[in-house]
C-alpha cells in the first residue's frame, strides 16, 4: 500500500495511529491528533458563534464602532471570544508544528520548534487579552 | 526470493520522493485523498495569516471611531469583499475537510471517506456560494 492509498493523510505529527508509519512517530503522533480533533470541534461551535454574532445579531453586522464597542462590553462575549482565540491559536500552531515537521528536523529541532510554538501561542492568547482590556478602556 | 541489503532500494518515483513539504506540490499520482490533505494544509496555513492579520486590525479600535471607521469604508470594497468569499471558502474546505479526517482518523466511515469528502465539499460550494451572494448583496 503507497501512502497515497491510505485512508487519509493527517501528517505525521497529527497522524492516528491507524495509518501505516514507523511506531515511534505515530506514538508521538497521537496526543497531537487528539488535540486537533478536540480543538477542531470546540472551534466548529465557537466559529458559528462567533460569525453568528459578527453577521446576524445587529441587522448590518457588527460593523460600526459604536456597535462593536457594546457588543464587547457583555462578559459572555469576552469569555467565548476568549475562549474561541485560545482554541484558535492552539488548533493552528499545532498545525503550523505539523508542517514544520514535515522538512523532516531532527527530534531536537522538533523539540525546539514545540517551545517556540508554546511561547508564540501564550504570546497570542495573552496579547488578545490584552487587547480586549485596551479595546474597553480606550472606548 | 528473500529481501536483502543489496537489494536496490525504492525506486525514487514512489512516495518516498513526495515525503517533505516540497511533495506537496507534486500532483502526480496523487488520489483524492492526497489532494485533500494538500488542500487542507494550504487552506490551514492560510487561515493561520489571517489569524494575525486579524488580531492586527483589531487592534484599530484602540485607536478610536476614526481609525475603525477608514477601516470599515475600506473593508466594504469589492477587492476586499473578494478576499471575504475567499475567507469563507477556506474555514469551509478546512473546517469540513478537518471532519473528515477526524472522523476517519478515529475509525469512522473509513471506507466511505471518499464520498464523505465529496459530498462535504459540494456542501462547501453551496454554502460559499450563498456567502458570496450575501456578502456582495448586502
Amino acid at each position: 500500500m503507497t501512502t497515497d492509498e491510505l485512508p487519509v493523510q493527517p501528517p505525521v505529527a497529527i497522524q492516528p495511529p491507524a495509518v501505516a508509519e514507523p511506531a515511534e512517530s505515530t506514538a508521538r503522533g497521537i496526543p497531537a491528533f487528539v488535540g486537533q480533533v478536540v480543538s477542531g470541534v470546540a472551534l466548529i461551535i465557537l466559529l458559528g458563534l462567533h460569525m453568528v454574532a459578527q453577521h446576524f445579531v445587529v441587522p448590518t453586522g457588527l460593523r460600526f464602532y459604536d456597535d462593536v464597542i457594546a457588543w464587547l462590553r457583555n462578559p459572555v462575549v469576552i469569555v467565548l471570544e476568549v475562549a474561541f482565540l485560545a482554541f484558535v491559536t492552539y488548533h493552528a500552531l499545532l498545525g503550523v508544528r505539523a508542517v514544520l515537521f514535515d522538512f523532516g528536523f531532527s527530534e531536537r529541532t522538533e523539540g525546539r520548534i514545540t517551545t517556540a510554538l508554546t511561547v508564540v501561542g501564550i504570546a497570542t492568547v495573552v496579547y488578545g487579552v490584552i487587547l480586549f482590556a485596551a479595546i474597553l478602556g480606550a472606548a | 526470493m528473500a529481501m536483502s541489503s543489496a537489494e536496490p532500494r525504492r525506486p525514487a518515483s514512489g512516495p518516498a520522493r513526495r515525503r517533505g513539504v516540497v511533495g506537496w506540490f507534486d500532483p502526480r499520482g496523487r488520489r483524492l485523498g492526497g489532494l485533500a490533505f494538500i488542500v487542507n494544509r494550504l487552506t490551514g496555513l492560510g487561515l493561520v495569516l489571517y489569524l494575525y492579520l486579524h488580531l492586527g486590525i483589531l487592534s484599530l479600535l484602540v485607536q478610536g471611531p476614526g481609525a475603525w471607521d477608514t477601516f470599515v469604508d475600506i473593508a466594504l470594497s469589492p477587492p476586499f469583499l473578494l478576499l471575504d468569499v475567499v475567507l469563507l471558502t477556506g474555514m469551509l474546505i478546512h473546517g469540513l475537510n478537518g471532519i473528515r479526517v477526524g472522523l476517519v482518523g478515529l475509525g469512522f466511515v473509513a471506507s466511505r471517506q471518499r464520498a464523505l469528502l465529496i459530498s462535504l465539499m459540494v456542501v462547501a460550494a453551496v454554502v460559499a456560494l450563498v456567502g458570496a451572494i450575501r456578502i456582495f448583496g448586502d
